[in-house]
């Protein structure tokens, strides 16, 4: 397989990018999309040029490291997958692909397509935690949880913290992250004492971070890889709406 | 007093409540425009009885205008907020689930206000073409008693602009709003203007409907459902029963009698 990239070359966070075009030859179709850049980079090394920087860990999409926008869609065409998990046979012979970096003002560019992604990290410092109670651990099964609640928590659970939500709203919103990380805890008993604390404190550091509103254009439920749904973002409205009536907006 | 603006969640549920009491008039201000199809002395009574309900009537108008500004302000507050905080721009950009609906709701929504504001000048205030807007329905004594005696539309046949003469003494007059309309709307440009800015608010509701409910936390596997699709559903009723009304009198299927 044969296939002309433009690729989002970038030296530095100042340093305005642009994109370069690339033909690779010699892929295979069960090659991953990663592994074809692999393919790129070592012809780059090998006639001394800069290799094409990108995030990426566990290739396997569990770790939500890998962050590309492959023809205007984060994490490219295939739903429900991350882009290390897109294979090359999902493409076709000489297909024209631009890869770009997640792009939002609170996800400047590192080097070409790495993004810093350590707005989500604040954001869950802020309020992503629940209190513990520390010594001997409790009976397991002591606190009842009904299925449908715990099969719900481990929806939002699914969340990896990709970006690809922010990356793909038109308005950089963080909010299916911010649902998805407060409902996993919010739902379940042990997350209950910070519960009302949670909603508000986890906007408030989005809005610092610099991230827009949701204009419910769904967009983001769309490209997620785990395809969590927008009603946690509805359920995290109902949790602000609660917290500011009881405690006052 | 817009202090909300600096909380993206809580701007967001102004947003949603002003725009349910603004989608509430709207249906009110359609059902209550459908009675042209009733005929002249139905809709002139409607007018009529809006008319006399004065403090109930300006009670509501002035919630209104609360929800319309609270609603315009903040949705251009968050537009230019949400665009500040946009990266760079994608090279390629491909939408997978947004509609056109939902990405233009800040463009329909300006050209819905320039075309309210026109619509207020024109039917409310009458400034735009004043003669069609200061018609009265004359009702002379006979025309009076016939009135009274049950055959209404034969009343109203002595109906006619201000400024001709009535032989006989007025006893009762009232602004004939049917005349207003199916004159105005017999000028096509006119016409036409409304039927694009009707369609634009439809548009505006296919979006807006379903988005309230989800900002204001009402959302379920079964309700998100319904409601997505009904939105669209809701979009066509608004957007086409009000381009009805100018279409049916350009067609000359409504009014052909004044």
């Amino acid at each position: 397989m044969k296939v002309k990239l433009h690729v989002w070359r970038q030296k530095d966070k100042s340093t305005p990018g642009h994109l370069v075009d690339y033909d690779v030859d010699g892929i295979e179709p069960d090659m991953s999309f990663l592994e074809m850049l692999d393919i790129l980079n070592e012809s780059l090394i090998l006639k001394g040029e800069d290799p094409v920087a990108f995030e990426y860990d566990c290739r396997e999409g569990i770790c939500g490291c890998c962050s590309l926008t492959v023809n205007g869609i984060p994490h490219g065409h295939q739903k429900g997958t991350t882009i290390c998990q897109l294979f090359m046979r999902k493409f076709s012979d000489g297909e024209d692909i631009t890869i770009e970096p997640f792009r939002a003002k609170s996800f400047p560019v590192i080097r070409d397509l790495i993004v810093d992604r350590s707005a989500f990290d604040r954001i869950i410092q802020a309020g992503g935690f629940i209190t513990v109670g520390t010594g001997m651990a409790q009976d397991a099964n002591s606190i009842l949880i009904p299925k449908k609640i715990a099969d719900l928590a481990m929806d939002a659970a699914q969340c990896i913290g990709c970006g690809a939500c922010v990356a793909a709203c038109p308005n950089s919103s963080a909010m299916l992250f911010l649902s998805a990380k407060s409902s996993q805890l919010n739902l379940l008993p042990q997350g209950k004492p910070e519960k009302l604390k949670r909603a508000r404190a986890m906007i408030a550091q989005m809005e610092k971070e610099g991230f827009g509103s949701c204009s419910n254009h769904y967009e983001c439920e769309a490209v997620c890889p785990k395809e969590i749904s927008v009603q946690f973002i509805a359920k995290f409205n109902r949790d602000y709406l609660a917290a500011s009536i009881k405690e006052g907006a | 007093m817009f202090k909300y603006l600096n909380h993206l969640v809580i701007s967001k549920f102004v947003m949603a409540f002003s725009g349910a009491y603004l989608l509430l008039f709207i249906t009110g201000h359609l059902i209550g425009n459908l009675q042209l199809f009733m005929g002249r002395e139905p809709f002139n009574a409607y007018a009529n009885f809006l008319q006399s309900i004065g403090e109930v009537l300006w009670a509501e108008r002035i919630v209104l205008i609360i929800a319309a500004i609270l609603h315009i302000i903040t949705s251009i507050y968050l537009k230019l907020h949400n665009y500040k905080l946009r990266g760079e721009k994608y090279a390629v950009r491909k939408y997978v689930k947004a509609g056109l609906n939902s990405r233009t709701m800040i463009w329909t929504g300006l050209m819905i206000l320039a075309f309210v504001i026109f619509h207020l000048l024109h039917f409310t205030f009458g400034v735009i073409d004043s003669k069609n807007y200061n018609y009265q329905e004359l009702y002379t004594k006979n025309a009076y008693a016939i009135s009274f005696a049950g055959d209404i539309e034969q009343a109203n046949q002595q109906s006619m602009s201000m400024e001709a003469l009535n032989p006989e003494p007025i006893v009762y007059e009232r602004h004939d709003v049917y005349k207003m309309v199916i004159m105005d709307f017999r000028n096509p440009w006119v016409s036409l203007f409304y039927m694009i800015a009707v369609a634009l608010l439809g548009v505006h509701i296919s979006h807006s409907l379903q988005s309230a409910f989800q900002t204001l936390g009402i959302s379920g596997p079964r309700f998100t459902r319904f409601i997505r699709p009904a939105s669209i559903v809701y979009g066509f009723f608004i957007g086409g029963g009000f381009l009805i009304i100018p279409l049916s009198v350009l067609l000359g299927l409504i009014g052909g009698n004044i």
